[in-house]
Order: C-alpha cells, then structure tokens, then sequence
C-alpha cells in the first residue's frame, strides 16, 4: 500500500524534468531550425539575383556596347554564341518595345514558355521582379539599354524560381524531420538518463519508508553521488536520530514509569490481601477493600498495556514469527469465546474460508482476535440486567469472516451493537480513548483495547479499520499480508502453543 | 523449609515474610545481591525468591552466580520486567520460574509449593476431592459416582482447580493455565466459566465445592467436603 503512490511520484519528478528539458531543447531547435532557413533562402535569393545581374550586365557591356561598330546581327550572333539557345531554367530575352530581338529557347524545367513572361518596361536602372506563369514563379532582372541609334533594348535576364524554392522545400522537410528525430530521442535518452540519478532517490525513498513503519534504528544509506543527494541523506539521517532519541526517551519514560509502579502495586495488593484475611472485618470494610483489590488489578492490567504498546511502538518486542492459518486461530479462539456470546444469547457466526495464511505471531494475533471478538459481544446487547440465560429471542449476533483479497488476508469481525458515533470514529484507535466512558467501564474495559489491538496489526505490516452506523452495529476489518503458499513444515501446526510456559503446578 | 527472599523493597520483602511464615516457612530476607549471595554460601535453602532490580549485585548476575555453584536450589524470580525477551532470557541462564509484579500473594504460594515439591510429583491419573471425582485418562468427571458432562474448557478448568486444593487461584493464573496470556484483560471470562462449571457440579450437591475469594480468585475446598 505504501509502495504504490512512491512508485507515481517518482514517475511525475522523472517526466516533470524530463519535459521541461525537452521543451527547452525543442525551442531551441526551432529557434535553429527557422534560422537556418532564412540564412539559406536569403544568400539562395542573392546568388540568383547576383547571377542574373551579372549575366544582364555582361550582355549589355560587352555585347550590346558594341552595336554601333558591328551591327545588329553580328551581335546578336555573339550572344547567340556565349548564351546557349537550349537552357533549362533561364533565359534571356533582348526586345525594343514588343518586338523581340532575341531569346532563348523556352524553358524547360519547368516548361515555361517565354513568350508568356511579360515585358517589363518600367525603370531605366536594372530592377528585379517576379512574376508567376501558371503557379511557376520566375525571377527577372530587366536592365534597358539606350542605343546610340535611340532604340530602347529591353536585356531580360530570368530564371525561374523552381529549383531554389524545391530545395528550400527540402531543407524545410529535413529541418521539420530532424527537430522531431531529436526531440524523439532526446525524450528518451533524458527519461533513461533521469533513471540514473534518481535511482539512489528510490532507494532512499524505499528505505526511509521502512525506517517508517519498522525501527528507527536503522539508518539511509549513504550513495556517495557527492550531490544534494547526499546531502539530503545526511541530513535525513540528522533528523532521524533526533527522531530516534526523542522516542527512545518517551520509550523509556512509559518504560520506567510502568516498572515504577509496579512495586508499589505489589505492596498496596499484598497489604490489602493481608487485610482481607482478619476474620472480624465488618462487611463494609470487606467491601471497599475488595473494591480497592479490584481497582488495584486494573491498573495493573493498563500498566501491563501500556508497556506492551510502548514495546510493539518502538519494534522492541520480539515476535515468534511463523506461517498459520488464519481461519484455524480463527476458529479455536471463536470456541474459547463462545460461552461468553451464549451468556448474552448471542450468535456467534463464522464465515472463515480456509487455509488463508499469514506470517504472524500466532499469540499477538490472538490477542487481537480476543480483543476484537470480545468487543463485539460486549456491546452487542446494551444493558446488564438482562436475564444470565435468556430465552428472550437475541438481539443481535456477532458475524466474523475469515478471506483472502488481493494480496490481503482480511479478518471482519461484525457486530449489531450499539454502534460508534461518526465524530469518535477517528478516535477510536487511540490509547485510552473510550466512546461511552460508562458503559465500557462496567464492562470492564481499560480503554486500550483497541490501541493494542492497532499497535500489533501494525507491527505485522498490516491495517485496521473500523465502519459503523450508530444503534446498527460496527464493523472492523483487519488486514494482514497475505501468504501465498505457505511451507509445509508450519502447514502441521496452524494453531500454537505458548512460546514460553510457566512451570505448571501439579 | 527454608527460603531466601533477595529483594530490597522492604515493604514487598515484609509482606512476602509475614505471608510465608504464617504457612510456616522460614524466611530470611536480604536487600543486598552480594550479600543474597553470600547467604546460599552459607546456608541450604530450600528455595530461593530473587528480585531482578538489585543494588550492588543485579539479580540476573546473582542468578548466574548461584547457577555456577548450586545447580539444584528452586529459584523463583521476581520481575516488574516483562516482555517475552526478558522471560526467555530468565529460563536461559537458570530460573525455575518467574513471576511478574505486581502479584497476588496467593499466586506466589502456590508457585513456591509447585517448586518446593517437585520431586515426587503425585502425577496419579485420578484426582479425588470429597466424593468429586477426576479421572485423567479417560477424561470423566463424576459426583456422588454420578458422572457429569463438561466441555474442554470446563474439564481443564476444573482439573486446574482440583490440582490446586485449598488454594486460591486469582483470575490471572487460572486465564494463563486454562487459556493464554492472549485472553488477559477479558476479565469476565474466568468469572462465565466458574459459573458454568458450578452449575453442573455444585447446583444439586452440598456441599458446595467451588469458592469464590472476594477479590482475588477461586478455590476448591476440600474441608467441608470430607
């Protein structure tokens, strides 16, 4: 149960981090990506335009410069020479007005033909313009050249656009693949690389919880990562021995106070012992001093709670661990007690599957199911003055159930009692804590019951919990860690004996 | 008999005398461990009463002592300690049997009679109290030579009680012999039992065999029975 909500907190500081570093790297890759793209396209663009300027101005220089000496056709051959008449994505075109002195042939890759790329007669300095023919974009430099016969020749230098924008698409598609590929497996490598580091947390995290629930004198281990890792541990480690200290003074505190009042017990139970054997007492005395008798072994019995929650808190008490089953202790205990329900004229229910093991101190899980049992048939039935053997029809029952849930062994003990009201409920398991101080004192309760009973379940790594509905009855359940398959040398002895007898008088 | 009572609360060390000798033991006390100790040097005592919180001398270090040179002297423990790992290390280095204060005086008799008789145990399979009847093999009861049905726990609750003649047995020792420590602190137990159990031997015979000691426990009575 405790393991379960670590495993997710681990899970959402690993993705936590791991996002954030991905989402970083992802802007800086776009940042790059958007970069790389207009530096490409920009000197793309340049290099066009620095060509088709050169090629402009070459023609009119050292071409058309030459008109008035050699003549038109002399010229136009010379052009027709250094340009090739078959190119593939440019052409050249020499036109006066709409007649057209001279062009290339149309283009090929993309076929645009030239015929369809307006003239364009606007400035007399060589400007750059686009123009779309039929979705194909096309770059022109136009450059007017003044001709000493007063002619106006149009030198079109223009390409078109296809090629530079095919690999800008390219350069796009790579960018876009390559930013996905990265984030891909920087997404993984990150979420595997937190592993690392986080590791050492799992452990600590792991451990600290069983520091938690068994003894504190255990300590984290120190990974020597040389980071805050280490340091938390250092300090972890700080606080659990002032932990530890101040728990092993309250240990010793409740420890010594119980010892302490022990002797004076002693003395106060054999005086008054010694009192009740003069024969010529009066009845009155004989009385309180019996009634004083009766007090003194209560406090007796809650100093002797007291110290066993005080050791099963501090993990101090030692336990004789081993396989049984459940639903066998169940049993026996329920037939020691039966005589205590048909006193009340109650029913007393099993519903016990068998063969559900545990890994339990069979006499501590007794004393739960003795605790617990007795509790039911207590305050089934309000009221002492009820008839001893009734024939009256019973009020109520006792219903105990014995099963496997999951990885539990559950034990639900039923009863139709009085009931615990909601606002007690949470209360219910601390020490001393009693919801109707009355009724369970004639009962004879010393309002640590219940408290023993958590402090054992808990010390076997399990839970209880109580439901009730008042003038209806409570409900407990009792979880313990299921054993699966339990080894056939403790199968022989489900039901056990004292770990220690007394010498037994013959 | 002669018993040493080490114990240095002089109130305890008082009360356990005055009840002792009045069933005519005698009791020498000592509040000291090395001066307890120097006593079983010196003198055969038939048993030896030890309280485990000691000056000087811990009583867990006087018992290891005696242990190395008297192996056979009873030694009773008294401890205000009780969690199992101490009781377990009790037996270990030499105790015959401990008890946990605050005790009834009358569990302490009876545990100081078990030990001091332990040789010849009367271990006859029929134990016999006026005309009640125990019969260990076979498991019967009988009154009047009429025999009486009883469950386990009746059975072993009787049989606790007729082992133990004339003297009382507080709640506490009868929940521990018939039932287990786990069932301490259910006080009425004992009490719906006794009662179950005097209904079938004691409701149509006199006398009455089963006593109740007010304030500390239940006896069987063989006096009046004779």
């Amino acid at each position: 149960m405790i393991r379960k909500p670590l495993r997710e907190y681990r899970f959402s500081l690993r993705a936590r981090t791991t996002s954030w570093y991905v989402g970083l790297l992802a802007m800086a890759l776009v940042v790059f990506s958007v970069g790389i793209y207009v530096c490409i396209r920009t000197y793309l663009n340049e290099s066009l335009q620095r060509a088709l300027s050169s090629t402009a101005h070459t023609i009119s220089d050292d071409f058309l410069a030459k008109l008035p000496t050699k003549g038109d056709a002399w010229v136009l051959g010379e052009i027709r020479e250094s340009y090739e008449a078959s190119p593939n994505d440019h052409y050249i075109r020499l036109s006066v007005g709409d007649s057209v002195l001279y062009q290339t042939a149309d283009m090929r890759d993309p076929s645009i033909q030239i015929s369809e790329i307006t003239i364009p007669r606007l400035s007399r300095e060589g400007t750059f313009h686009r123009q779309a023919i039929h979705g194909r974009d096309v770059m022109v430099y136009s450059l007017p050249f003044q001709a000493t016969d007063g002619r106006l020749i149009e030198v079109e230098a223009g390409t078109s656009l296809f090629s530079m924008q095919q690999t800008l698409h390219s350069l796009t598609k790579i960018l876009t693949i390559a930013t996905i590929l990265i984030l891909i497996l920087a997404t993984i490598g990150g979420y595997l690389l937190m592993t690392q580091p986080l590791r050492p947390l799992v452990v600590l995290t792991g451990k600290a919880a069983d520091i938690g629930r068994k003894k504190l004198g255990e300590r984290l281990p120190v990974i020597p990562t040389g980071d805050e890792l280490e340091r938390l541990t250092h300090s972890l480690n700080g606080m659990i021995d002032r932990l530890e200290d101040a728990l092993n003074h309250n240990h010793r505190f409740s420890a010594d106070a119980s010892h302490e009042l022990r002797t004076p017990l002693t003395i106060m139970r054999g005086e008054l012992e010694e009192m009740l054997r003069i024969e010529e007492l009066p009845p009155q005395a004989v009385e309180n001093l019996v009634s004083t008798l009766e007090e003194i072994d209560r406090m007796s019995r809650i100093v002797n709670s007291l110290m066993t929650i005080t050791r099963l808190d501090a993990g101090g008490e030692r336990m004789t661990m081993q396989v049984l089953d459940l639903s066998e202790l169940v049993r026996t205990t329920m037939d020691h007690m039966r005589l205590l329900a048909e006193e009340k004229g109650l029913p007393l229910n099993c519903e016990c599957e068998r063969e559900i093991y545990v890994y339990a101190d069979p006499m501590r899980i007794k004393q739960v199911l003795v605790n617990l049992i007795d509790n039911a048939i207590k305050y089934t039935q309000p009221g002492e003055d009820f008839p001893e053997s009734s024939l009256q029809e019973p009020r109520g029952r006792v219903d105990i159930a014995v099963f496997a849930s999951g990885s539990s062994a559950c034990l639900k003990i039923a009863d139709q009692g009085i009931g615990i009201a909601p606002e007690v409920l949470p209360h219910i398991f601390d020490r001393f804590y009693r919801a109707d101080f009355a009724r369970s004192r004639d009962a004879g309760g010393v309002g640590l019951g219940l408290a023993i009973v958590k402090a054992i379940v808990t010390a076997h790594d399990g839970s209880v919990s109580i439901t009730s509905t008042l003038d209806q009855g409570s409900t407990v359940l009792v979880q313990l860690p299921l054993v699966k398959s339990p080894e056939p040398v403790h199968k022989e002895e489900p039901v056990p004996v004292r770990k220690q007898s007394r010498y037994q008088p013959t | 008999m002669r018993i040493l009572l080490i114990e240095d609360e002089p109130k305890v060390s008082a009360l356990v005398k005055r009840g002792l000798t009045a069933e005519r033991y005698a009791v020498d006390i000592t509040a000291d461990g090395r001066e307890g100790l120097e006593y079983t040097e010196t003198y055969p005592y038939d048993l030896i009463l030890l309280d485990l919180m000691l000056p000087s001398l811990s009583g867990v270090e006087v018992l290891q002592r005696i242990r190395r040179t008297n192996q056979f002297v009873p030694i009773l423990v008294l401890t205000a300690r009780d969690s199992v790992d101490d009781k377990v290390k009790l037996f270990e280095i030499g105790a015959d049997d401990y008890l946990t204060k605050p005790f009834a005086f009358a569990e302490l008799l009876v545990r100081v009679k078990a030990l001091l008789r332990r040789g010849p145990v009367n271990r006859s399979s029929t134990l016999r109290i006026g005309d009640l009847e125990l019969d260990r093999l076979t498991q019967q009861v009988k009154r009047h030579g009429k025999r009486i049905e009883l469950t386990a726990k009746e059975y072993s609750l009787l049989e606790y009680l007729m082992q133990n003649p004339d003297r009382v047995l507080s709640r506490n020792m009868i929940i521990e012999h018939v039932w287990d420590q786990s069932f301490d602190g259910i006080t009425n137990i004992v009490d719906v039992y006794v009662r179950h159990l005097r209904s079938k031997i004691d409701e149509n015979s006199d006398p009455k065999m089963i006593r109740t000691v007010r304030g500390t426990g239940y006896m069987i009575r063989s006096e009046n029975a004779v």
